[in-house]
Parts: structure tokens; C-alpha cells; sequence
């Protein structure tokens, strides 16, 4: 394990502070009617593009900090009273990450100062009905056509895709060999034969959509395509959405801290047999708990980013992504869990906030690589590859 | 310690098992198995099956409707309710009303609201909880005051569940506001048509309307509705609350979903195999049905212990309560990790059960999610399991 350290520079502490001071402000009282009505939040995507926090965590030539932690921060701050205000940036983000890490010079200046002033939108897409975790299933194609490719296929859970101005999609090409090799492209809006579907009604994550992606011979022009054919494009995409894991664990973060916030407001002024519940030992030990294992996330999670802004890469950092991922989004499910009981009667009625904490968490334990395949990954630096009989 | 069946008892788990094959409706059986919410009338429907067949109140007084069956075969009926899967009798009066009235009301009481109890053309929703008084359930705040052969009701009752049904409201009021909280409490029975009573409905977590809050406005409830003496009526509600936790253990429902999420697991594919065969998932489901049957043998031997005469909670019901709400709680979380993903989409038309709703083969999934979610509620209701512990600690450790 390497002996990097962190702490948290001038310039983070700022953006910290500021984002905190907008989240409780601006951003805590709309959460509940964005959860509510599952209605895309275009008040809260106007106030991050005011705030210029679209190219936060990429280098200061796209106008960002170069600094994961920094984006991390942000997240956690945002998440901590919405998390679909923090998961507008981290879809922004995406779009923007795998732009960065395998688009050529052109199609960056086509996109990036759009996605970075929050002109343009954009969505990333892999996922297949039969495809989730297992990446190498898809079966959404590419064929040759003259001057680019015609896609064909189907994806699911494609998120912000019904609002976005452009998609990345993920689809096999055959070479000249007859061997597949997934690649990325870009695949714009108004396309013709590219369809948006309905948008899904979801348990959490409810303000921004997930809608099924459906392709009946799209064209995508040659200039559309990320990366030479051959699936190298696709490769550093997803090398850089493992390197930009521990924001996913700073959406868990700021859930985690967020229930905890909820329920030492809630504990303090709810009365029964004669004084407030913060008064019950054992309630108490129970927010020991949730702040204990609330800490212990962060400092996985912000050691995580520190290591990718120093630059350290592969198996050192893949683990120490995978462990930030997986135990920060258990411990928002174990801390929104506690917190719901925590409000009684209250934790389940929808007119209350704590259970919409709930709902999100799990779906952090799932997206992103389920924490089941983050354990692989831990375990894979640990053991080698299980051996199949 | 003998636990396995008796011939006889075999011979009547088999006599009850084909009841459920024959006079449960497939239409009803199909949404219990996909975990749908049922509607006022299908529930309705199944209680009036049960009580022709005369096993709609088995625990209750032979007098008043009970079988008489010893608690063993109790038990074999509860269990194959449970995995039928059958709807279970609406708690508010199998377990709590109806016991209550035959341990406390008078014969008139008995004779006009037992058998319709039973039958479920009364339908009851309980008026306990308020704003200002869940856990701490003494310190419930809503009045009434008599006016001659009336009392009259001014207040307001939270969560609720299923008064946007119910026929009846069993209801605790405050008659003496200058006792000690625990004396000055009146239990009445109040009808939900009366003028002054407000239903506003609550959203739970899983987006279903089950729950809701009530206001009272000068309701006016005849005194014969009293249950009992005036100002003992935390006595009743204490009594009550004992039955309802005994019964809350649900065993059965949770090995119907760890039976459930077995098969489903057979079903879904995790890295190119069946989940069913991942040795991670197998010791899950191991360690469950371990625990579950461990609270099932603490329930026979709890049921067995209490004397069919006295019938008075014991405290111990704690334990059932607590561990099996856990359990509830881990049997709907291991479901929700056999689905996965297919969890995530929301379908109110599909956890309704409306017929226009199924579409795919994975719709086993969209009440999953929602299910898991609502199931939280079983560790805070009854009597959190905060709350529970307390007891324990003082009523059987004597701390």
C-alpha cells in the first residue's frame, strides 16, 4: 500500500465550503418535490451551470481543478441534502471523462466547451436487458456503411439520455477477422433511427431518467466514433470510469452524512416518555455507529481520490477504488437503514425525508459495477482469477 | 423435546393444505405470490371463505368462534397459510379486536361485533398512534369528554393503516386529563361513517397508499361503544399490544420469500451460472433458514408455555417479534439482491396488480424493491423494536 497522505488544500476547503452553503440554501429545499414528482430538475442544472462545476475534476485546460478529491467534495456536499442535484454533475461528468479520455481532437472541441458550460448534454450508455455487470455481452452492433456505421439494438437504464443532446454507445464491430470488438460512439440527438424510449419510473435516483435506447439502423457518421476501431477507444473509457470510481463513492458519502444530518435534527426533537429520544443511551450508540462508519467511508473515499490525483494507477488504485466504492455505498444502505428507524412511523411515510436516503442507497450498492463485482476485483488483487473447472 | 408432527397432526396438516388447494382463489394466490397488494374486496372475499369454512378466528374462544385446536395445529394452520401463499387475516381483527372484546367486552358487545369481526364485514383499523405519541403511546392526547349517553371526540390520530377500509376504528382516548397518562385513557369503538371523522391518506416508501392520518372533529360515539371501565383503557391496549407482537412474527411469510427467492435464484444468471449454485448465495440462504427455523422452535415452545386458560401475553413475545422482524427484513433484502438491477424500475400498476400491468418476464422483480422497502416498517410498528428490547431488559432479565 503506498504511503500517500492527503490533506485538504486552501482551494478545496473553499470549494467545500461553498458548495455546502449552496447545497443548504438552494439545493436541500427542492429535494423532496424532485424526488416526489421524478421530474428533471432544470432549476438545479441551471444552478451548477452558474456555479462552473461541469469541468470541476478535469485538468485547467477544460477549465477545471485537475483534482478528483476536489470532485469529490462537491459530490458528497450535494448529495448530502440531494442526491439527484449531485448526480446531474456526476452524468455530466461521465460524458465528459470518457470525451477526455478517448475522443480526438476535433470531436473534443465539438463537445467539451458545450458539456463544460452546460450548453450541451450528455448520456453514456452500455447497459443491455441482458447485459448489465457483464460488459462483454452486448450485442448492440455496428455495421460498416459507407461513410460511418448503422446501429443496431437496444439498451436500458440509459440515465439523463432523454434530455441529452448526444449519447456515447457502446457497440461490437466485427473486423476484417470476423472478431468483435466493442466500441464507442457518438450518437447525436434527432438521429434518425435512434429512439429514446419511455422514461423508467425508478425506487431511487428519481429526478434524473433512465430511459431505454432503441437503434433500427441509425447512422453514425466516421467522425462519431471514439478511438480507432478495435475497441482501444472503449478500453480507456472505461480505465477512466474506473479511475472516476471514488465519486461514486462520494455519492455514497454524502447520502451516509446526509441521513445522519436528518436524524441527529430528528432524535433532538422528537419527545416520548418525557424527554427528547437523543436522551435514550441506546439511540445514541446508534448514531455512534452511523458517524463511525459515515468517517470511516470518507477517509476511504478521499484516500481513494487522493491516490488518482497522484497519479497512481492499476491494481494499487482499481482496489482501492473498488474498496471505497463498496463499503461507502454499504454504509450509506446501513446508515439510511438505521436512520429510518431512527424516525419510527415517520422513516416510512414519504412525507418525511429520510426514506428517499434510504431508496438512493441502494442504488449505489447496484450501479456502477454491483458491490458484488467491486468484491471481485478486491478479492482478484488478492488471490489472482478464481480458477473454472 | 419432540418437535416433529404427530400421525394426526399430519393427517391435519394435509386436510388444510387441500383447503387452500381448493378455496383459494388462483387470482388471489398469484398476486400473494408475486408479493402484489390485495384490494378490499379480495380480502374481504377471503375471510368470508374462511369463515364458512369456520377457520377464520382459530386462536380465539371456542364460545366465540375458535377452533379449539391445540397450538401445534394452530400452528401447522398459520404456517400453511403462509406458504399457500394465502392472504393473512387482517390482524386488526383476528388478533386484536376480536381478542380483546372477548377478554373485555360485554355479552351485547360480543354477540353484535364478534361474528362480523370474524367475517370481516367489519372491517376494524386501529386508533392508537398520534403526532405526539408513537413508542410513548401513554401520552396520546386525543379527548373525549360525555355528554350524556355520548362521548365526544376531539383529536387527531396518526398512521393509521387501512382507515381509508375500515368499517370500525378502535380508538384510545383521553377521558381524564388530570390522571397519571396511564389511568386517564378510554377505549371506545368508534364507526368510521360517523359525522366529525377525516381520512387523509399518507404515501409510504413504497408509493402505496396503506397508512393515514385521522382527524376527529366533535365525533360523537354512543357510550355502550366503550370497551370496559372508563380510564382503564391503557389496561386493554397493553393486553392487546402483547397479542399483536406474538403474532408478528410471521415465520411463515419469510420462509415463503426465502422459498421464493430459492427459485428465483435458479433463475437468474450471475457470471454465466445460475445464482442458485454460487456458494456465497447458498450460505446466505443457509444461515436464513437456520435462523428462521431457531425462531420458529422459541415460537412453539413460547405457544406451547402459555396457558390456553389464561392467555395472557408474556412478554417474551418481545423476542418473536424483534427477531422475526429481522428476519422478514433479511428475507426481503435477499430477494432484492436476486434481482438485482430488474429491481430498480418502479411499477405502481404492477404492485397493484392490475391486470393491464404485466408485461415482461422479469415483472417477478417490480414488487421486490417495493416490498423491501415497506418491510422496514415491521421493525418500528407493534411497538419499535427499540422498544421491544426495553421490555426484555426489564420484564424477562430483569434489569
Amino acid at each position: 500500500m503506498s504511503q500517500a497522505t492527503y490533506s485538504l488544500s486552501e482551494d478545496q476547503l473553499a470549494v467545500r465550503e461553498l458548495i455546502r452553503r449552496v447545497a443548504r440554501e438552494k439545493v436541500a429545499p427542492r429535494a423532496a418535490a424532485i424526488d416526489r414528482t421524478a421530474e428533471y430538475p432544470h432549476d438545479m442544472f441551471a444552478l451548477l451551470k452558474d456555479l462552473g462545476l461541469f469541468a470541476l475534476p478535469f485538468a485547467s485546460s477544460y477549465g477545471g481543478t485537475g483534482s478528483l478529491l476536489t470532485a469529490c467534495l462537491a459530490v458528497e456536499e450535494l448529495g448530502r441534502v440531494c442526491y439527484n442535484t449531485g448526480y446531474l454533475l456526476v452524468v455530466q461528468w461521465t460524458a465528459f471523462g470518457a470525451l477526455v479520455a478517448a475522443a480526438n481532437e476535433e470531436q473534443k472541441a465539438r463537445f467539451l466547451p458545450g458539456l463544460a458550460s452546460g450548453e450541451l448534454r450528455g448520456a453514456f450508455s452500455i447497459t443491455e436487458a441482458q447485459s448489465g455487470s457483464d460488459v462483454s455481452g452486448i450485442k448492440t452492433r455496428a455495421e460498416r456503411a459507407p461513410g460511418g456505421y448503422r446501429l443496431g439494438g437496444a439498451k436500458i437504464w440509459c440515465t439523463n439520455s432523454d434530455i441529452a443532446d448526444f449519447v456515447l454507445v457502446a457497440a461490437k464491430c466485427k473486423d476484417a477477422d470476423d472478431r468483435d470488438s466493442i466500441n464507442l460512439f457518438i450518437v447525436e440527438k434527432g438521429t434518425a433511427g435512434f429512439t429514446v424510449g419511455r422514461k423508467e419510473d425508478k425506487m431511487g435516483a428519481r429526478g434524473v431518467p433512465s430511459c431505454p435506447l432503441f437503434f433500427d439502423g441509425a447512422f453514425v457518421p466516421e467522425a462519431n466514433r471514439m478511438g480507432a476501431e478495435g475497441g482501444a477507444g472503449f478500453r480507456r473509457v472505461m480505465e477512466a470510469l474506473n479511475t472516476s470510481r471514488p465519486i461514486v463513492a462520494a455519492r455514497a458519502v454524502g447520502l451516509a452524512q446526509g441521513a445522519l444530518d436528518h436524524s441527529l435534527e430528528f432524535v433532538k426533537n422528537r419527545n416520548a416518555f418525557g424527554r427528547p429520544i437523543a436522551d435514550f443511551q441506546g439511540l445514541r450508540w446508534m448514531l455512534a455507529d452511523m458517524a463511525m462508519r459515515t468517517e470511516a467511508a470518507r477517509q476511504l473515499t478521499y484516500r481513494a481520490a487522493s491516490l488518482v490525483d497522484a497519479g497512481v494507477e492499476g491494481e494499487e488504485l482499481a482496489s482501492a477504488a473498488a474498496m471505497a466504492k463498496c463499503f461507502a455505498s454499504d454504509v450509506a444502505m446501513q446508515v439510511a437503514t438505521d436512520a429510518v428507524q431512527l424516525f419510527g412511523a415517520a422513516g416510512i411515510s414519504n412525507e418525511y425525508p429520510i426514506n428517499r436516503y434510504f431508496r438512493d442507497a441502494k442504488v449505489v450498492q447496484i450501479i456502477e459495477g454491483t458491490n458484488q463485482v467491486q468484491r471481485n476485483i478486491i478479492a482478484n488483487m488478492l488471490l489472482g482469477r478464481e480458477s473454472r473447472r | 423435546m419432540d418437535l416433529r408432527f404427530t400421525a394426526e397432526e399430519l393427517a391435519f396438516r394435509e386436510e388444510v393444505r387441500e383447503f387452500f388447494r381448493t378455496a383459494l382463489p388462483a387470482s388471489i394466490r398469484q398476486k400473494c405470490v408475486l408479493g402484489q397488494r390485495l384490494t378490499r374486496a379480495e380480502l374481504k372475499r377471503w375471510q368470508r371463505t374462511l369463515y364458512d369454512k369456520g377457520w377464520a378466528t382459530p386462536a380465539w374462544a371456542p364460545t366465540w368462534g375458535g377452533t379449539d385446536w391445540n397450538p401445534v395445529k394452530q400452528y401447522i394452520f398459520k404456517e400453511e397459510l403462509h406458504l399457500a401463499p394465502a392472504p393473512e387475516p387482517l390482524s386488526f381483527n383476528v388478533n386484536m379486536i376480536g381478542p380483546t372484546l372477548i377478554a373485555f367486552g360485554t355479552t351485547e358487545q360480543k354477540q353484535l361485533f364478534l361474528p362480523k369481526i370474524a367475517s370481516l364485514d367489519y372491517w376494524f383499523c386501529q386508533g392508537f398512534s398520534e403526532p405526539g405519541a408513537g413508542s410513548d403511546l401513554a401520552s396520546l392526547r386525543t379527548q373525549a369528554r360525555r355528554d350524556g349517553d355520548n362521548y365526544v371526540v376531539n383529536g387527531q390520530k396518526l398512521w393509521t393503516s387501512t382507515a381509508h377500509f375500515a368499517d370500525w376504528c378502535f380508538l384510545l382516548v383521553r377521558t381524564d386529563p388530570q390522571a397519571r397518562k396511564q389511568q386517564g385513557i378510554t377505549y371506545l369503538l368508534m364507526d368510521m361513517k360517523s359525522p366529525g371523522i377525516a381520512v387523509r391518506p399518507i404515501i409510504t416508501l413504497d408509493g402505496h397508499h396503506e397508512t393515514n392520518e385521522l382527524f376527529l372533529e366533535e365525533v360523537r360515539i354512543p357510550v355502550e361503544n366503550r370497551v370496559g371501565e372508563e380510564n382503564r383503557g391503557w389496561d386493554y391496549a397493553k393486553y392487546l399490544l402483547g397479542l399483536e407482537r406474538s403474532g408478528i412474527a410471521r415465520v411463515g411469510v419469510s420462509k415463503m420469500r426465502v422459498r421464493r427467492a430459492k427459485a428465483l435464484a435458479a433463475l437468474v444468471s450471475s457470471e454465466g451460472r445460475p445464482l442458485a449454485e454460487e456458494a456465497q448465495f447458498r450460505e446466505r440462504v443457509a444461515a436464513l433458514e437456520v435462523e428462521l427455523k431457531a425462531l420458529e422452535i422459541t415460537q412453539m415452545r413460547l405457544i406451547s408455555e402459555t396457558s390456553a386458560a389464561s392467555n395472557a401475553p408474556d412478554p417474551k413475545g418481545s423476542i418473536l417479534k424483534m427477531k422475526g422482524s429481522e428476519l422478514q427484513q433479511a428475507a426481503t433484502q435477499l430477494l432484492l439482491d436476486v434481482a438485482g438491477y430488474d429491481a430498480l424500475e418502479y411499477d405502481r400498476e404492477f404492485l397493484r396488480g392490475e391486470a393491464a400491468a404485466a408485461r415482461a418476464e422479469s415483472d417477478w422483480a417490480l414488487t421486490i424493491a417495493p416490498n423491501h422497502y415497506f418491510t422496514r416498517h415491521v421493525s418500528i410498528v407493534g411497538g419499535s423494536n427499540e422498544i421491544q428490547r426495553n421490555i426484555l431488559a426489564k420484564q424477562v432479565l430483569g434489569l
